[in-house]
């Protein structure tokens, strides 16, 4: 019997496994450009990187995200951004969430714990002045942090979607918690720059927020395999549009 | 009268092309600086000989600045240059993280 159970633990962890394809050690590299008068101008490099981070008690995906400007803007703009994320290597369930952000001389930090039963988030900020403030907010069992919900997303197979069906997820940002809507728009062969010419699962996102601008022009382009890569991300936000292309990618 | 209509264009445009050649706007620049040749060509055009200095000032700034579009479009690369206090920051805020994960 206890046998059995042992086989029966080892089958459910490798069917884990197989659902996450988020590997270890991934690198991904964008160039992130905004639109000023009709030309696109290359403004920061955006890097997502995975590793395995591991503690006493357990082990943990870290999922991080930086845009740093390119050296030609850090006089007029400087943007050193961090996002990350430590989330269960299998489920992709943030357990501890930080922000880090310097955007022009403003900068603020965000910390957030997530309680074991995803309820709850023990959210810490602190702004430029010094000032601290630490709450309590109250959030569905499921939501999740923009970074994991992204990674997520790739876990979604959307080879099985018809065009125009949608997936929703709540994510918690500024905390507050946001629906985030994503709808399949079909396949579409893209240039994903070292990746080559690729089909893609081109998606639409949608919230309901100030921060993302018109229907259905907030749009990504993942490869159309088991990897999802994002090779293309256009976005419309209340100061303009812009978009971010890969440019490097390694350990995929 | 239309003479100082097109010269004042020009030296309006030609301060924005100055201002877009020093900002890292890439080929952006070239739209006042082209608005600024067209004008100063105009200009030069409805100028008396004796009254074409300035316009040609401003053509020259408009042909000065193209080329030094150019230029760094050619020779200045996006490079992300390594920021040492940004990097340590990094090294620091993980080992608080690993901190916050044992606790977990």
């Amino acid at each position: 019997m206890k046998k059995n159970l042992l086989i029966l633990f080892f089958l459910l962890l490798n069917f884990g496994l197989g659902f996450s394809q988020i590997k270890s050690n991934e690198r991904l590299v964008y160039a992130a450009s905004y639109n000023m008068s009709g030309l696109m101008t290359q403004l920061a490099q955006v890097t997502i990187s995975t590793e395995t981070v591991k503690t006493t008690k357990k082990n943990f995906l870290h999922l991080n995200l930086e845009a740093t400007t390119f050296s030609k803007w850090d006089s007029f703009f400087k943007i050193r951004d961090l996002y990350e994320t430590y989330v269960d290597p299998v489920t992709l369930k943030p357990e501890l969430y930080k922000r880090s952000m310097y955007e022009g001389g403003y900068s603020k930090t965000e910390k957030y714990i997530f309680s074991p039963d995803g309820r709850k988030i023990n959210a810490t900020t602190r702004k430029k002045n010094g000032s601290e403030t630490k709450k309590t907010v109250a959030i569905g069992g499921s939501t999740r942090d923009l970074i994991s919900m992204i990674y997520k997303l790739r876990t979604v197979n959307f080879a099985k979607y018809n065009p125009g069906q949608t997936i929703s997820f709540l994510i918690v940002f500024d905390e507050k918690e946001y629906p985030v809507y994503v709808k399949y728009m079909g396949l579409e062969t893209v240039s994903a720059g070292v990746l080559g010419k690729r089909q893609c699962f081109k998606l639409s996102i949608a919230a309901r927020t100030d921060k993302l601008r018109g229907k259905d022009k907030n749009l990504i382009w993942m490869t159309a395999d088991a990897k999802e890569i994002p090779v293309l991300v256009r976005f419309s936000i209340p100061v303009g549009t812009g978009q971010l292309s890969i440019s490097n990618a390694s350990g995929i | 009268m239309m003479r100082k209509v097109f010269i004042i264009t020009s030296v309006f445009f030609a301060v924005i092309g100055i201002v877009f050649t020093i900002l890292p706007l890439g080929t952006i620049a070239f739209l006042p600086i082209g608005i600024t040749f067209i004008l100063s060509v105009i200009s030069i055009q409805q100028s008396k000989s004796n009254q074409k200095k300035l316009p040609k000032l401003i053509l020259f700034i408009s042909a000065l600045t193209f080329l030094v579009v150019i230029g760094k479009v050619v020779f200045v690369k996006d490079v992300i240059v390594p920021d040492k206090q940004f990097e340590q920051n990094k090294i620091e805020q993980k080992k608080e993280d690993i901190k916050d994960l044992q606790g977990l």
